[in-house]
């Protein structure tokens, strides 16, 4: 369980402008939830809340009933590592191959090296990208990089996905699998967290919609529509 | 799972150290420079303390005992000197040992031989040689002797000829370990430094991954492991550069410097010490490798 109470955050102290202005909701386990608005609206700030990557300046950001405003230094890899997140940027490690930015994710949760051969070419099958796996970041298009990056959020089988415009790079073609995987796995009981402004892919879902707009919920449908 | 964490931990060091070859080649030579310049330090203090032991090692006060003084009375006094913790050494030289090696000295040449068999008489006197433990110790020592009881059984203490010389050289001395400690300290200083803003900027390079693995889960140490195993494998690269280029110069340098000050032998100097010399030139390149890593990679771990 999710939980966002009256949750403020500025960035440099900047009071004038909210990127998030008292925000409360619910988020139920297994529930697939996209957050939709335009630019600035403040959806990537909070996806950052849900990993601890900003602090909110006030309020809680409770998930299952631990604040993550309050956890100390070496709690926040604990609560990350129970989090797959897939990056608007990828934030992928340029000097690891894919197979290796993978398998970093489990080498994080302590999985032997065995266990890890065994799994990070399959999840890379899963994504597309067994072909792939010895190549660099740099030597990978947008949409190649952005499998990678789903295929690390994924391997671990996190009981939460936060996606960041997880389709912004990918033709509609590659759009609509990436969107077929995550109804996927929300099936199998993850918490979905989707945060994207294209239309295609909110109405796709047809799950939860969460309306943000300059850093205030203005609509929050259960089986909404991308309608702004 | 301990193992299989080092394991991890040394192979993805090794494995960045490789793929980091480029920006590793220019900190393992700044690394090499710097612990050149301190190798450089090492040696110059030991040929300059060498030199200031040899020079001192000349220093020594020679008193004359009256012709009276008996072997016995001579020896209690020797005994008396030798209980001074300034004294490092008494050598008594007998009327008959000094007349001998006078005689030695002078061999060949007829004309002193003669004079000394005219005198029949023995016209040297015995003499104590003493040594200070340190040079600064001698006026110390010479006015001691001035105010002790057996200050009427000798005849003459040569230290007052000597003054000058012995103060000249204590202050050569002196002035150079100062210089020597100073000089060494201030380049150590810099050679760290530069080392160390060196490290800084290699990991500065690699900012961004370092976030990426906190946002991705990785606690500190798996993050932190892998940088201070390469920090440890460009010291012990630059240790080993020194080495191999340290050792033919000293090989080189040493019969030129030897021809300079006969007493300084660096080549046998350094092979006796090379155990020493491996362990601190490497442990010094690998520890300043480790410290940097460790300091440089903390303040990436904010977020």
């Amino acid at each position: 369980m999710i939980i966002f109470d009256k949750v403020i955050k500025d960035y440099n102290g900047n009071t004038n402008y909210r990127a998030l202005d008292e925000i409360s909701l619910e988020i139920k386990d297994g529930e697939f939830v996209s957050i939709i608005g335009p630019s600035g609206a403040g959806k990537s700030t909070f996806i950052k809340m849900l990993i601890r990557e900003e602090a909110p300046t006030g309020g809680r950001v409770l998930i299952d009933n631990l604040n993550v405003a309050e956890l100390e230094d070496g709690q926040i890899p604990v609560l990350r590592r129970k989090i797959g997140t897939i990056f608007q940027d990828f934030k992928l490690l340029s000097n690891k191959t894919a197979h290796e930015n993978v398998a970093f994710a489990l080498e994080v949760i302590g999985m032997s090296r065995k266990q890890i051969e065994s799994d990070v070419p399959k999840v890379l099958r899963i994504v597309g990208m067994e072909d792939r796996a010895v190549n660099f970041p740099h030597q990978l298009s947008g949409g190649e990089k952005q499998r990678i990056a789903i295929a690390r959020a994924l391997i671990h089988r996190p009981k939460i996905l936060l996606a960041d415009e997880p389709t912004g790079n990918l033709d509609m073609l590659n759009t609509f699998d990436v969107i077929k995987l995550l109804t996927k796995i929300n099936e199998f009981g993850t918490t979905v967290i989707l945060a994207s402004h294209n239309r295609e892919v909110v109405n796709a879902v047809g799950k939860r919609v969460v309306t943000l707009d300059r850093g205030k919920i203005v609509k929050d449908q259960e089986q909404g529509k991308y309608s702004i | 799972m301990l193992k299989e964490n080092l394991n991890r931990v040394v192979r993805q060091g090794w494995v960045n150290f490789k793929r980091n070859s480029w920006l590793a080649f220019g900190t393992v030579g700044i690394m090499v420079l710097a612990l050149l310049i301190f190798v450089g330090l090492v040696a110059f203090n030991v040929v300059s303390q060498i030199t200031v032991s040899a020079l001192e090692e000349k220093v020594d006060v020679t008193a004359y005992l009256n012709d009276d003084v008996s072997n016995d009375q001579a020896f209690q006094i020797v005994r008396e000197l030798e209980n001074m913790p300034e004294v490092s050494f008494v050598n008594y030289v007998s009327k008959e040992e000094a007349l001998e090696e006078f005689r030695e000295r002078h061999k060949g040449e007829e004309l002193v031989q003669q004079a000394l068999e005219e005198l029949g008489d023995n016209p040297l006197q015995a003499s104590l040689e003493i040594k200070a433990v340190k040079t600064a110790q001698y006026a110390n020592l010479v006015s001691f002797i001035e105010n002790s009881n057996f200050r009427n059984l000798i005849d003459k203490i040569d230290f007052y000829e000597n003054e000058i010389v012995i103060n000249r050289i204590q202050k050569i001395s002196s002035g150079l370990r100062m210089g020597g400690i100073l000089v060494t300290l201030l380049l150590s200083l810099i050679a760290v430094l530069v080392t160390f803003n060196t490290i800084r900027l290699t990991i500065y390079s690699q900012k961004q991954e370092i976030e990426i693995m906190r946002l991705v889960g990785a606690s500190n140490w798996h993050i932190r492991g892998p940088f201070v195993i390469e920090g440890a494998i460009y010291g012990l690269i630059a240790g080993l550069v020194v080495l191999i280029i340290f050792y033919p110069v000293v090989l080189i340098a040493s019969p030129k410097i030897q021809t300079f000050i006969p007493s300084v032998n660096l080549t046998s100097y350094f092979s006796n010490f090379f155990g020493q010399m491996l362990f601190l030139v490497i442990g010094l390149g690998m520890a300043i490798g480790i410290i940097s890593s460790f300091v440089a990679v903390r303040r990436y771990l904010k977020i």
